[in-house]
């Protein structure tokens, strides 16, 4: 009888999830050799806890190999096909706070909305002999809001594993969608975000996978979880 | 192991042979831009994409339409071809399996619109027809020249037209357009000075200077992207379409229109009166496109096609930019395996209205071998069916012959 929990690996978000367990009242020991990447639960043998990365936490819950985990939404909503039958958000933590967005060139003076921004697609392949491209590592997420929220089709997605700010300027792409917590990386690149072109307001979340467990297992996942 | 292919299929084949066509195959095997291409993203979550070797995109064929007028294009064939196919098709669907089997005829290149449009959809309703003799089968014809017509004669300015015929035959689409055109609409934008000065002034030439100084300056100079002249065309445009909005009583004559569901031999008639509403003059260019509609019904009249099962649905569209003119479903009337009592309304059993899923789909698309890459405009109308519910409706109708029997 264990339950698996899986913490982001490095950075202000494994720092900020410690935090957060320990006001839970389940405070971490971390292991001497910080290389090491598991770790306990003070007074707790039941909870084994991994490091991992939080891309890696979304994946390990959407396939049941760790109960619970601390990940960002926009990963959870981005990679784990559906989502909402195999994951369950148990709480909203508070940090981590960041907002997939649309954006364009800031000279793009013409296209203020969404609405702008579907003439513009719609016209694009005339004007250009090919679609308007949209650089992004948001594939499903992207898809979700073009086609079903703004009924914009006519698009083409340029995957961008990173630097995707640069893309505009650099002719990959026209417009891009990608994750910021200030803006201040997207106005450096003179991009602007569309007035209703915020995709996801996103922020660190724990997450529970979502499957049948022995009793204790799962007393054991709601003590924790309502500590939160 | 169930086969997957019909046991239906060579009287399929001997029927599609019957129709004067040209039976063609295509690779299961396709590039994968053409269907994205045309379709849009949204087919990527749908199709089954693979790569080859090199790193092109390749999916297993989703439809027939876009390979076939692929091919005709590349041939080189000036004159008009009938093609038929009857194929596997590999898609995932909110309903059935991911493989499953399309039949379909594609006319390309008849310059008799009337006659070819005629022609797809007796076919379309004689195949049907004679595999699933027992089944009620309705048709609902839709056109988008019609629409676009309409909006012309409401005097909207070019983008407004353009946007509205965009969104055709998406029900909440079209109707959140109608209720901004309805309401005005404040244009607050944050635009640098030179920009803003050059618009308010209408001085086209300031603005575009404006445009390109300031697109150099932030190093947007992509040869590949859009032109400082193309936003500054549109920020003039864009000023136009903030001050187009339609009345009250225009918005209620759109919403009108959206609103006729008559049965086909009917239309016509109704479409005059509608145009009639319309304010002085504007009843011309609605007069050509009636006109044309009712050449196409008087000739599947000709062929002796019985109009009673056509209902025409003028909120009916695909909101796919290479559809034209005529758009057009057949769906069964009874899908349920119960017969429904009472004397049939042409009306209100129409199967799209009940959501029944189309056995056929069909149109007419002028605008897709151009974007194929025709040199010159090449026509083309054709219809695919669904074998899979095809055979349903078979069976369905039989079983409920033989219950009703007993």
């Amino acid at each position: 009888m264990t339950v698996i929990l899986g913490l982001p690996s490095k950075g202000r978000l494994r720092e900020k999830a410690l935090e957060r367990f320990a006001r839970a009242g389940f405070p971490l020991i971390e292991p001497e050799d910080a290389r090491l990447y598991r770790a306990h639960v003070e007074g707790e043998p039941d909870i084994e806890v991994r490091f991992l990365s939080a891309g890696e936490i979304a994946r390990e819950l959407a396939a049941g190999f760790i109960d619970l985990g601390v990940t960002g939404e926009d990963l959870v909503r981005e990679n784990i096909p559906d989502w909402a039958n195999r994951v369950k958000v148990e709480a909203r933590l508070g940090f981590g706070h960041a907002d997939v967005v649309v954006a364009i060139p800031e000279v793009w003076y013409d296209v203020r909305t969404m609405a702008d921004l579907e003439d513009v697609a719609a016209d694009f392949r005339t004007r250009h002999g090919r679609r308007l491209r949209i650089a992004t590592k948001y594939w499903r997420l992207t898809q979700e809001f073009f086609s079903r929220t703004h009924a914009i089709q006519v698009y083409r997605i340029v995957e961008s594993m990173g630097a995707t700010e640069g893309a505009p300027a650099s002719g990959q792409a026209d417009i891009i969608v990608d994750i910021t917590s200030t803006g201040s990386t997207l106005t450096a690149n003179h991009l602007r975000v569309l007035s209703d072109g915020i995709i996801l307001k996103s922020e660190a979340c724990l997450v529970g996978s979502i499957r049948e467990r022995e009793a204790g297992d799962a007393a054991l996942l709601a003590r924790i979880t309502e500590a939160f | 192991m169930a086969t997957l292919e019909p046991d239906f299929a060579a009287q399929l084949l001997a029927f599609l042979d019957a129709k004067q066509t040209e039976r063609i195959d295509m690779p299961v095997l396709q590039p994968a831009d053409p269907f994205l291409d045309m379709a849009g993203e949204s087919l990527r979550g749908r199709i089954f994409l693979t790569e080859s070797e090199t790193g092109d995109s390749l999916c297993l064929r989703p439809e027939f339409t876009i390979p076939v007028c692929r091919d005709h294009v590349a041939s080189g064939v000036s004159v008009p071809r009938r093609y038929a196919y009857l194929g596997e098709v590999f898609r995932q669907r909110r309903a059935g399996g991911s493989e499953f089997f399309q039949a379909g005829i594609e006319d390309i290149g008849d310059t008799d619109n009337a006659a070819a449009d005629a022609r797809s959809l007796a076919d379309a309703l004689d195949l049907v027809t004679t595999i699933a003799p027992a089944a009620e089968w309705r048709v609902t014809v839709g056109d988008q020249a019609i629409f676009e017509a309409v909006v012309s004669a409401l005097g909207l300015p070019r983008g407004w037209r353009r946007k509205l015929a965009r969104a055709f035959g998406t029900e909440g689409q079209i109707e959140s357009l109608i209720a901004a055109l309805g309401r005005p609409r404040a244009a607050p934008r944050d635009l640098p000075k030179p920009v803003a000065d050059a618009l308010e002034d209408g001085d086209a030439g300031g603005l575009l200077d404006a445009v390109a100084g300031c697109m150099e300056e932030l190093g947007f100079t992509a040869a590949s992207g859009r032109s400082a002249g193309e936003i500054a065309t549109r920020l003039i445009e864009q000023t136009i379409l903030d001050r187009a909005r339609l009345s009250p009583d225009e918005v209620a004559v759109l919403r009108d229109f959206l609103g006729i569901r008559v049965p086909l031999a009917e239309a016509e008639r109704a479409l005059r009166a509608f145009a009639g509403r319309l304010v002085d003059g504007d009843g011309e260019t609605m007069g050509d496109v009636i006109a044309a509609f009712a050449e196409r019904v008087a000739r599947l009249a000709e062929r002796g096609v019985a109009l009673d099962r056509f209902i025409y649905d003028a909120a009916f569209g695909r909101p796919l930019d290479y559809y034209t003119g005529l758009v057009f479903e057949i769906a069964p009337r009874v899908i349920t395996g119960k017969v429904e009592a009472g004397i049939p309304s042409a009306i209100a059993d129409s199967p799209r209205n009940a959501g029944v899923a189309p056995v056929v789909g069909g149109g007419r698309y002028d605008r897709l071998l151009t974007l194929l890459g025709a040199e010159s405009p090449i026509p083309g109308v054709g219809f695919s069916v669904w074998i899979d519910r095809l055979d349903e409706a078979r069976i369905t109708r039989q079983g409920a012959r033989q219950e009703g029997a007993s």
